[in-house]
C-alpha cells in the first residue's frame, strides 16, 4: 500500500526476483517473514538524503531538528542544498536539481501541487503526524491529498526600536512613514505588494485587480525612498538593525528574538493583520528515497524538535505538544491559540494566482 | 674544412625534401594543438552558455515545461517606452563611468610615480598597492560596512570630534549609490594602476630626453609624449573597470541598499527571486553583453586611430 504513494515502482525483474525469493525461502522458513525480508531488501533506499532547504536549517545550525533521523539512518545523512526563496527552489528544480524533499511555505502549496513536480506524502509513515496542528495540516492539502507537511510557522510583521520610533498607529503604514526616512528596511520579495495591498485596503491583497495592483505598485515606487534597504537574508537585516542603520523593519519572530538581545524592540502586529506563514515539507515526484524522506520529516515533526525550534529560533512549530520554555515566547507566539495563524488573528499566506505578474511588478519597483 | 662544409651542405640539401614535409606537418599540427584547448574552453564555457542564454531570451528554451516557440516579445518589451530596466541600465552605466574615470584619475599619478620616479622600491610599493588582492573580495567589501556604517569608523570619528551628533550620523555613507561607487573604486584600483604602470614602465625614456633637448617643458613633455604613449594603458585600465562594474551585483547587494541597486542585481533577481523570469533575465544579460562589446570595439578603434595619428 505504501508503495502506491510513490512514483518508484518495482521493475518486472525485481518482481520476479521477489517472487522467486519469497517462493524459495518460503519452503524453508515460512512465507510471510521471507517475503517481508525480500521486500525490505529490494526497496532499500541508498545514498544520502538530498534536502533543499533554507539557510539555518541544515548543518549550519539546524542539526537538532533532524538529530533523531541521523541517529536512525547514519548511512543516509541529509545533504543540503540551500534555497534563498521558493522561486529560487523552483528555478533550481526546473533547471535539473533533484532533491528528495524541499520546504516552501504555505502560499506555494497549491502552485507546487499543480506543477506536477511533487507528490503527496503518506501520513501513515509519519508517526508524529497525529500531533500536528489540524488547521496547518489542512493548509498543506490540495484536492484532499497531503502535499505539504507543516513544520515551522510564524508571522510577517513589523519590528521597531521603541527607544527611537513612536508609531502613530499600529499599522503596516510604519514601513512607509516619512518621519523615519532612511531608517526603514523592506523585505526583498513580491510580498511587499501584498502588504501594500493590505495597507491600501485592497479587497484581496493576494489577488488584486489591475487597478489595485497599479495603485499598490505606484505607492511602493513613491515610498521607496523611505526604505534604506530591502533585505533578502536575515543576516543582512540583523547587521543593519543591530548596528543602528535601520530602526524599523519587516521582520519575522526570529528577528525579534535575535534583536531584543541588542536593542529595546517591539514586534508589532499591525491592525490590518500580520501575514502568517507555515513551512511545508514537500516530496519531489520520482524521488528514489521516499521512505527516508518520510523518516526525516517525522524527525522534524517531533515534540523535541519543535521545542528546540521554538526556544532557539523563536518560531512556532506545528507539533501542538511542543511548547517553548520561555513564557514571553509562549505569549508572543500565541502558542496556546491553535488558530493563531488565521483570522481574526492573522491572514494565513495564500496562493497568488498571478504570481508572475506580482514578481514582474516588484522587480519594476526595485528598478524604478 | 671546405670538404666537410661541402659534405654537410650536400647532406643537408639531400635530406631536406625528406625532413621538410615532417616539419611542415609538425608546424601544421602545432597551431591547432596550442590553440585547441583555449578555443575549446572558450567554446564550451563562453560561446555555448551565451547561445543557451540567447535561446532562453527568444523562448526557444524555457524553464517551465509547456507550449513555447521563437518569439521576440521580451526583446520588444525591453525597448518599449516605459521599460524601467533601460533606466536602470543607464543608471548603472553612469555609475560605472564615474567610478572608472575617477579611479583612472587617481591611479595614473600613482602609477606614474612608481614607473618614472626611479625609486628602487617601486616593486615593493607595487606589491603594497596590490596587497588587498591577497584577501577575499567579499571580505574587502564587507570591511567597508564596518567603516561606513552609522556606528562605523568614519561616523565614530565625527562623533568623537563633535562634528556630528550620534543622533545624526552621515547616513549616505552606507546603503547608497555613493557607497557602491566608493567600494567599487577601491576594489578595482589595483586593476587600473597595473596596466598604466606597465605602459609607463616600457616607455622609451629617450623620447622624454629628446623632448627635453628640444626645449619642451616637463608639462609639455608629459602632454605631448608621455600621455599619448600611455593612452593604450589608460584605455585598457578604463575598460578593466568599466566592463565588470557595469554588470556588478555583489557590491551593490552588500552596500547599495535601495539607492545603489544596479542592472546586475536586476538580472540576478529575474533569474532567482519573486518568480523566475529567465526570458527577461536573458534579454537583459545579452543586452549588457552587446553594449559592452560595442563600447569595447569603439574604444579599441578610437585607440588605433590615435596610434596611427601619433605615428
Amino acid at each position: 500500500m505504501e508503495g502506491e504513494t510513490f512514483d518508484r515502482r518495482l521493475s518486472r525483474a525485481d518482481m520476479l526476483r521477489l517472487a522467486g525469493l519469497a517462493a524459495g525461502v518460503g519452503v524453508v522458513a515460512g512465507p510471510a517473514a521471507a517475503a517481508d525480508a525480500a521486500v525490505a531488501r529490494l526497496t532499500q533506499e541508498s545514498g544520502r538524503l538530498q534536502v533543499l532547504d533554507w539557510a539555518g536549517y541544515g548543518n549550519d545550525g539546524g542539526q537538532a531538528m533532524f538529530k533523531a533521523y541521523v541517529h536512525k539512518h547514519p548511512h543516509n545523512k541529509p545533504q543540503f542544498t540551500y534555497m534563498t526563496n521558493e522561486s529560487d527552489a523552483l528555478a533550481k528544480i526546473q533547471a535539473g536539481a533533484h532533491p528528495d524533499l524541499f520546504r516552501p511555505y504555505v502560499g506555494w502549496v497549491k502552485y507546487f501541487a499543480q506543477s506536477g513536480l511533487v507528490q503527496p506524502w503518506n501520513p501513515k509513515l509519519i508517526p508524529n503526524f497525529k500531533h500536528l496542528n489540524p488547521f496547518m495540516v489542512k493548509a498543506g492539502q490540495y484536492k484532499g491529498k497531503q502535499y505539504g507537511i507543516p513544520d515551522d510557522w510564524g508571522f510577517d510583521a513589523i519590528l521597531y526600536r521603541k527607544d527611537k520610533v513612536h508609531p502613530k498607529a499600529r499599522s503596516w503604514g510604519l514601513l512607509f512613514d516619512e518621519r523615519y526616512k532612511g531608517k526603514i528596511a523592506w523585505f526583498d520579495d513580491l510580498e511587499m505588494i501584498t502588504i501594500a495591498g493590505l495597507y491600501l485596503k485592497a479587497k484581496n491583497p493576494w489577488n488584486q485587480t489591475q487597478a489595485e495592483l497599479t495603485r499598490s505598485v505606484n505607492f511602493l515606487k513613491k515610498k521607496k525612498h523611505v526604505a534604506r534597504m530591502t533585505w533578502a537574508s536575515e543576516a543582512d537585516l540583523w547587521q543593519a538593525f543591530g548596528s543602528g542603520e535601520v530602526w524599523i523593519a519587516y521582520a519575522w519572530p526570529n528577528d525579534w528574538v535575535t534583536m531584543k538581545k541588542k536593542h529595546p524592540v517591539v514586534y508589532m502586529h499591525p491592525k490590518e493583520k500580520p501575514i502568517a506563514w507555515v513551512g511545508m515539507f514537500m516530496l519531489l515526484k520520482g524521488t528514489p528515497r521516499p521512505h527516508l524522506s518520510h523518516a526525516y520529516v517525522n524527525a522534524w515533526s517531533s515534540k523535541a524538535s519543535g521545542q528546540w525550534l521554538e526556544n532557539n529560533y523563536g518560531y512556532g512549530h506545528a507539533n501542538v505538544e511542543a511548547k517553548p520554555t520561555s513564557s514571553a515566547l509562549l505569549k508572543a507566539l500565541q502558542l496556546t491559540n491553535p488558530k493563531a495563524v488565521t483570522l481574526p488573528n492573522a491572514y494565513l499566506d495564500r496562493n497568488i494566482p498571478n504570481r508572475a505578474e506580482y514578481a514582474h511588478l516588484w522587480e519594476q519597483v526595485k528598478a524604478a | 674544412m671546405g670538404a666537410g662544409e661541402g659534405g654537410l651542405t650536400v647532406e643537408a640539401a639531400t635530406s631536406e625534401p625528406a625532413v621538410a614535409p615532417r616539419r611542415r606537418r609538425r608546424l601544421r599540427l602545432t597551431t591547432p594543438a596550442l590553440l585547441g584547448l583555449p578555443v575549446s574552453w572558450l567554446a564550451v564555457f563562453f560561446l555555448a552558455p551565451i547561445a543557451i542564454v540567447a535561446a532562453y531570451s527568444v523562448d526557444v528554451l524555457v524553464l517551465f515545461p509547456g507550449p513555447h516557440g521563437f518569439t521576440l516579445s521580451a526583446w520588444r518589451s525591453l525597448f518599449s517606452g516605459s521599460n524601467p530596466y533601460l533606466h536602470l541600465f543607464a543608471k548603472s552605466v553612469e555609475m560605472s563611468l564615474i567610478v572608472s574615470a575617477v579611479v583612472v584619475l587617481v591611479a595614473y599619478p600613482l602609477a606614474y610615480f612608481l614607473a618614472l620616479s626611479g625609486t628602487k622600491r617601486k616593486y615593493i610599493l607595487l606589491l603594497v598597492l596590490i596587497a588587498p588582492f591577497l584577501t577575499s573580495y567579499l571580505l574587502r567589501v564587507l570591511a567597508w560596512k564596518v567603516i561606513l556604517g552609522d556606528q562605523g569608523v568614519i561616523n565614530s570619528f565625527l562623533f568623537w570630534t563633535g562634528l556630528r551628533s550620534p543622533d545624526h550620523p552621515l547616513s549616505f555613507l552606507l546603503y547608497s549609490r555613493f557607497a557602491v561607487m566608493l567600494v567599487l573604486g577601491y576594489v578595482w584600483l589595483p586593476f587600473v594602476a597595473l596596466p598604466i604602470f606597465v605602459t609607463l614602465e616600457t616607455l622609451d625614456r629617450g623620447l622624454l630626453e629628446a623632448a627635453s633637448d628640444l626645449y619642451a617643458s616637463r608639462l609639455q613633455a608629459f602632454v605631448r609624449v608621455t600621455l599619448p604613449l600611455s593612452a593604450p594603458g589608460l584605455v585598457a585600465a578604463f575598460l578593466f573597470v568599466f566592463i565588470p562594474t557595469v554588470g556588478e551585483f555583489i557590491t551593490p547587494s552588500l552596500v547599495g541598499g535601495t539607492g545603489g541597486y544596479m542592472y546586475g542585481n536586476q538580472i540576478v533577481d529575474l533569474f532567482g527571486t519573486g518568480f523566475p523570469d529567465w526570458e527577461t533575465g536573458s534579454v537583459l544579460a545579452l543586452f549588457l553583453l552587446a553594449v559592452i562589446a560595442v563600447l569595447t570595439l569603439v574604444f579599441v578603434r578610437f585607440l588605433r586611430a590615435g596610434e596611427v595619428q601619433a605615428a
